[in-house]
């Protein structure tokens, strides 16, 4: 059942299947997604600013599940031997480099109306910044090395390495005390978000889920593609 | 026994090639202190000012030429299969990276201890400071040298980019970069700042063996 997981050719079948319904949707959802934030209420204090937020936040839980989805993929991939593992570290590290770029940047945006600078040294933006070289390192990995067997398994390895950082960037705000607000997403935190800007706001998640999730599959397709033509 | 000879030969042997190469040497403190005038040049002569940012400029520096001499943990023995020949000799890849850490943090490092003191008298840190500074350095050079290893075994067959081993140990080196400029600046909490240091450190002294053992394996099975 889940051996298009395993074996690049079975992948390729099942995302030539998946292509199309999943361009539509993704289309339609970030369609949706754009129509509820015109129609999300502004914030009593932040005003229309707070619309920053349905950029912010998805991408910034995206560059961090496409890191973790990478640690995955490389711990399966050296212990099992499966080669689809790498292609996937390879073809991903991009999307998420550029997601982590799109949270910075919009981050940065935010808070210079709202905290009265582009950037501050707290702990959380700093571990984002890390995460963002990390994945240039990873990007840079790629080019760097002649035979396709070490560089793949030193990007796995240094994968392995850098995702001690996942865990710092998420409770970065719990351990410090820290200009960035902590997460409010949930129901159980005390002050959480108002149902009215959750609604866009998990919308907009899942359209930039599907963004990835789209150019992911293009990119792992051409991968497996050239592998073929230069075997 | 036997185990106990091949690791004093070995560090004979690493002392006969640092002793060959003392040049080198000198040209990573000769570097250190290089950079220290470069920083006074830039922030300008005033007291005050190196007084505070003192600890801060020797700790980069450190990190910095530390980067400088990534090429001496395996790369000649890579290149002229002196690592096969050690290796046949009976001991392990695991073991050969431990003793390399060891024998680096002792022909490297080491030297700056001489240093460190003359750099802070330059900059004009306090003298209660500067033992802090050394026992910090002594530290956080060895987690640096654990760094240098991963890296160094990475990078063994990279041809095209040389930055990128400085690079890999430089974002490693955050955590310890903080604690060890905190455990000088912050002398109340001394006592818990240099206990996370030493977790620290027993942290990438945990994992470097494994990394660098597997790295090199890659590295000797592609040649």
């Amino acid at each position: 059942m889940f051996g298009f997981l395993v074996n690049p050719n079975k992948f390729n079948k099942f995302a030539d299947i998946i292509m199309k319904p999943l361009c539509y949707s993704t289309f339609v959802i970030l369609l949706v997604g754009l129509i509820l934030i015109y129609l999300s209420p502004s914030d009593y204090q932040q005003g229309s600013t707070v619309r920053i937020m349905y950029i912010h936040v998805p991408a910034a839980w995206l560059a961090m599940l496409t890191y973790l989805i990478m640690t995955i993929c490389s711990v399966v991939a050296l212990a099992f031997r499966i080669p689809l593992g790498f292609i996937i570290n390879i073809a991903v590290a991009p999307i998420g480099a550029m997601f982590t770029l799109i949270c910075l940047v919009s981050g940065s945006l935010w808070g210079k109306p709202m905290w009265g600078t582009w950037w501050v040294w707290d702990a959380r933006l700093t571990s984002v910044a890390v995460l963002f070289v990390i994945y240039i390192i990873i990007i840079f990995l790629k080019y760097s090395f002649e035979n396709r067997e070490v560089q793949e398994k030193t990007t796995a390895i240094f994968i392995i390495i850098g995702s001690i950082n996942l865990p710092i960037i998420k409770f970065s705000v719990d351990w410090w005390n820290t200009l960035h607000q902590p997460a409010s997403i949930s129901k159980l935190s005390s002050p959480s978000i108002d149902t009215s800007m959750i609604i866009p706001l998990i919308t907009m998640c899942l359209a930039f889920m599907f963004i990835g999730l789209l150019i992911a599959l293009i990119r792992i397709k051409t991968e497996i593609i050239l592998r073929k033509d230069n075997l | 026994m036997k185990l106990i000879k091949k690791i004093f030969y070995f560090f004979v042997r690493e002392f006969k090639i640092s002793f060959k190469n003392l040049n080198d040497l000198f040209s990573n403190v000769l570097f250190f202190f290089l950079a220290i005038f470069v920083f006074v040049f830039a922030i300008g002569p005033d007291k005050q000012a190196l007084n505070t940012f003192g600890i801060g400029i020797i700790w980069s520096l450190l990190l910095l030429s530390s980067t400088l001499s990534l090429r001496r943990f395996f790369q000649d023995d890579f290149n002229n299969d002196a690592l096969i020949v050690i290796h046949m000799g009976g001991l392990s890849y695991e073991l050969i990276v431990i003793l390399k850490i060891i024998s680096h943090f002792v022909f490297v490092k080491l030297p700056f201890l001489i240093a460190i003191p003359i750099a802070s008298t330059l900059v004009h840190i306090d003298y209660n400071k500067i033992i802090l500074l050394l026992i910090s350095f002594i530290i956080g050079s060895l987690i640096l040298s654990c760094l240098g290893s991963i890296s160094a075994a990475m990078n063994l067959l990279n041809k095209r980019n040389f930055a990128l081993g400085s690079l890999i140990v430089m974002i490693f080196s955050i955590p310890m970069i903080i604690f060890s400029v905190a455990v000088v600046n912050d002398e109340e909490n001394f006592s818990s700042l240099i206990n996370i240091l030493i977790g620290l450190f027993l942290i990438f002294f945990a994992i470097s063996p494994w990394v660098s053992a597997a790295c090199i394996r890659l590295a000797l099975s592609n040649k």
